[in-house]
């Protein structure tokens, strides 16, 4: 017990700590470093509640794909982030107004987290022990909805056909790598042999 | 597996657009042998559509339904979305647009549109209208070198986005509300006193008016219709304002079912809404794909008019109205296409002057169809008002009627403009040849559907009224 607690606060340090990182480090581009390290922590957090399959997403989704993409943007968009910090004064009461809300909402969740049995009635939702969540969402996701999950793979089947179509540009002029042309070169077709009288230059065709 | 074979349709679709990828990126110049083998296989879905049209099945968990009212739409998708290549003709190789994935677009698309008139559950119809829309997103940008195509495709796509958050939003609360994406437990669960939930009910109508182009949600119509290439904006014109109509059915019929009275009047007035500015801002409009996009608005007004009755034959109606309107655009969005001078296409009303002297016969055609448009007996336009004026006037909703007929003698103004520009105003410089098996196919079946309806009408209202019995 005492090792899932040193665990859990481990990882909570991590997250809470890389989070506030994200928000202060002046480099963007640390930022979105510390924004993967944020989400490893969670997924491990997530897995730790017995939640595995929301971490392994967790990990999927926002670590390798949603992260990835804003470091692309980060590094790839030359934007300056000096002249977006200009107007920090500006928008300081405004902000600071949003940020307020949040705060007085998140004390009104606390509040009535012991309100909390009328609202969610988790005994009458019957669940297998045995089963883990991967198991369990797989036990339906392939037989009751098996013609969403077929039909989600044909829109992402068309959002591919979409994008290259719509980018691919073929290009003329260019010289593409022909592996079975290289390999089946033969030396009649490279080499010749020219008997070159002296004095007299020799005439090669291409 | 005594499931799959209902949906025998939708996993053919789904495996011959996989092929038909697979086959486009290994054949090289493969556009036009794929066109065709996809207009084949969009015809061969037709009869394994039929096959099972009077089964009424649940499947899924009572999520997915099969029954004629479904198997209606989807065999009027099908026949929009295979015309819709057809008549495209020359005109992507013209534009030098000829790629395969355009043909994979579409397979796309109305795979979605088949998941949106079939789906019993939130869940299901957003991923529809998902994996319909971003497929349309795509094909309204096509046309890179373009800057109005790319133009609309980033409108389109923002603004759909936008549309689908709002649509999610109610789900969200209509969940949260009712316990349940499922259509039977919303309407078992709906209490009309909760306020929550008629929120969650004025969200999701609004994402679908969105899909459907009905105002106050049209604002995007005309620009990306204008915008797109012709043969894209013909494809917008028919199969996904069926879907999006079959959607609305589906999901105010059967899911709220009980809480007509609070419905009623949002349908009235996107309706009443729709049918005046579809009339008086077509108007003003010069080019020619604009007026369509205006027109498309008022017609999608008479189609909810129908809905805005909440009885079967107010749904019976608005069927008979999607299928003639479907039938009214094909011609006249291949009649649009044959409109070149020099390999450039026409898209100003004004050039249309002299078409009488070059293409009589086409301009004959084009004379019906604007006629048909407008409401004039006896053609097919005149019986598909006619139907939905009958049911709502068997409803007592005597002022809807009246808005109806009245927005209707002021759009026939600008369909008989264009008659008269075609018909007296001079010659200009002479127009292409015609040429073109398809297009010459599709303008004369569907001008002779439109014509010759008046034989049979009760062929098709009585297709209609089985399909809306459903509802029952």
């Amino acid at each position: 017990m005492l090792a899932h607690a040193l665990i859990f606060y481990l990882f909570s340090f991590v997250a809470i700590i890389s989070s506030l990182a994200v928000i202060s480090s002046k480099n963007t581009v640390h930022a979105v470093f510390f924004l993967i390290l944020d989400f490893v922590s969670i997924s491990c957090l997530f897995i730790m509640m017995g939640a595995e399959y929301l971490g392994m997403l967790t990990l999927i989704v926002y670590v390798g794909a949603v992260a990835v993409l804003f470091l692309f943007v980060v590094m790839m968009l030359n934007v300056n982030f000096k002249e977006l910090r200009a107007g920090f004064l500006n928008y300081l009461p405004f902000g600071s107004l949003i940020g307020l809300v949040l705060l007085i909402e998140i004390g009104m969740m606390i509040g009535t987290w012991k309100y909390r049995d009328s609202f969610i009635k988790t005994s009458e939702i019957q669940i297998n022990n045995n089963l883990t969540n991967t198991e369990s969402i797989g036990n339906v996701l392939y037989t009751d909805y098996i013609h969403y999950f077929q039909i989600s793979g044909l829109i992402l089947l068309v959002a591919m056909i979409g994008a290259i179509l719509l980018t691919f540009r073929q290009k003329e002029n260019l010289k593409r790598q022909n592996i079975t042309k290289q390999v089946s070169r033969e030396r009649d077709d490279g080499v010749s042999l020219e008997d070159v009288e002296s004095f007299k230059g020799v005439k090669l065709n291409d | 597996m005594i499931e799959l074979q209902n949906i025998f349709p939708e996993i053919f679709l789904t495996l011959s657009l996989l092929f038909l990828l697979v086959a486009g990126v290994f054949l090289k110049n493969s556009f036009s042998l794929i066109k065709k083998i996809t207009i084949i296989l969009l015809l061969i879905c037709i009869p394994l559509v039929y096959v099972n049209y009077d089964n009424q099945i649940l499947i899924f968990n009572n999520n997915y339904s099969i029954n004629n009212f479904s198997n209606l739409l989807k065999i009027i998708i099908l026949i929009s979305s295979a015309f819709s290549l057809i008549f495209t003709g020359q005109y992507l190789k013209r534009l030098k647009i000829e790629k395969f994935e355009y043909m994979i677009l579409i397979l796309c698309s109305t795979l979605g549109m088949f998941v949106m008139v079939s789906t019993n559950n939130l869940i299901g119809l957003y991923l529809g209208i998902e994996l319909q829309s971003l497929s349309l997103y795509v094909l309204s940008s096509i046309d890179r070198n373009s800057l109005k195509s790319s133009e609309s495709g980033v409108k389109y796509f923002v603004l759909g986005a936008l549309s689908s958050g709002l649509f999610l939003y109610g789900c969200s609360l209509i969940y949260g509300f009712t316990g349940s994406t499922n259509y039977f437990i919303i309407n078992e669960n709906f209490t009309v006193e909760n306020i929550g939930l008629i929120f969650g009910l004025v969200f999701v109508i609004v994402g679908l008016a969105f899909k459907v182009s009905a105002v106050p949600f049209h604002m995007w119509t005309p620009d990306v219709y204008e915008g797109s290439p012709t043969a894209v904006t013909a494809f917008f014109a028919l199969a996904p304002k069926v879907a999006g109509m079959g959607a609305f059915i589906q999901i105010l019929f059967v899911a709220f079912g009980g809480a007509f009275a609070e419905w009623k009047t949002i349908i009235i007035f996107i309706s009443v809404a729709s049918m005046i500015l579809g009339s008086v801002a077509a108007i003003g409009q010069t080019n020619i794909k604009r007026l369509m996009a205006y027109s498309s608005i008022g017609h999608m007004g008479y189609g909810l008019a129908g809905l805005a009755t909440g009885s079967l034959s107010g749904i019976s109606a608005t069927l008979s109205y999607i299928f003639i309107y479907v039938v009214m655009n094909i011609a006249a969005f291949t009649s649009i296409l044959f409109f070149s001078r020099d390999k450039k296409y026409c898209e100003d009303i004004r050039d249309l002057g002299g078409l009488s002297k070059n293409h009589p016969v086409v301009a004959v055609c084009f004379c019906i169809i604007l006629f048909s448009l407008a409401g004039i007996p006896p053609l097919a336009g005149f019986f598909a008002k006619f139907y939905i004026f009958k049911s709502v006037i068997e409803s007592e909703m005597y002022i809807l009627a009246v808005i109806g007929l009245l927005s209707s003698v002021i759009s026939a103004f600008y369909y008989l403009r264009i008659i008269k520009i075609m018909y007296f105003d001079t010659e200009q410089e002479k127009f292409d040849d015609i040429s073109g098996l398809g297009m010459k196919f599709s303008l004369f079946s569907s001008s002779f559907l439109i014509l010759f309806y008046f034989i049979n009408p009760s062929f098709l209202v009585n297709i209609t009224e089985i399909a809306s019995k459903v509802f029952n």
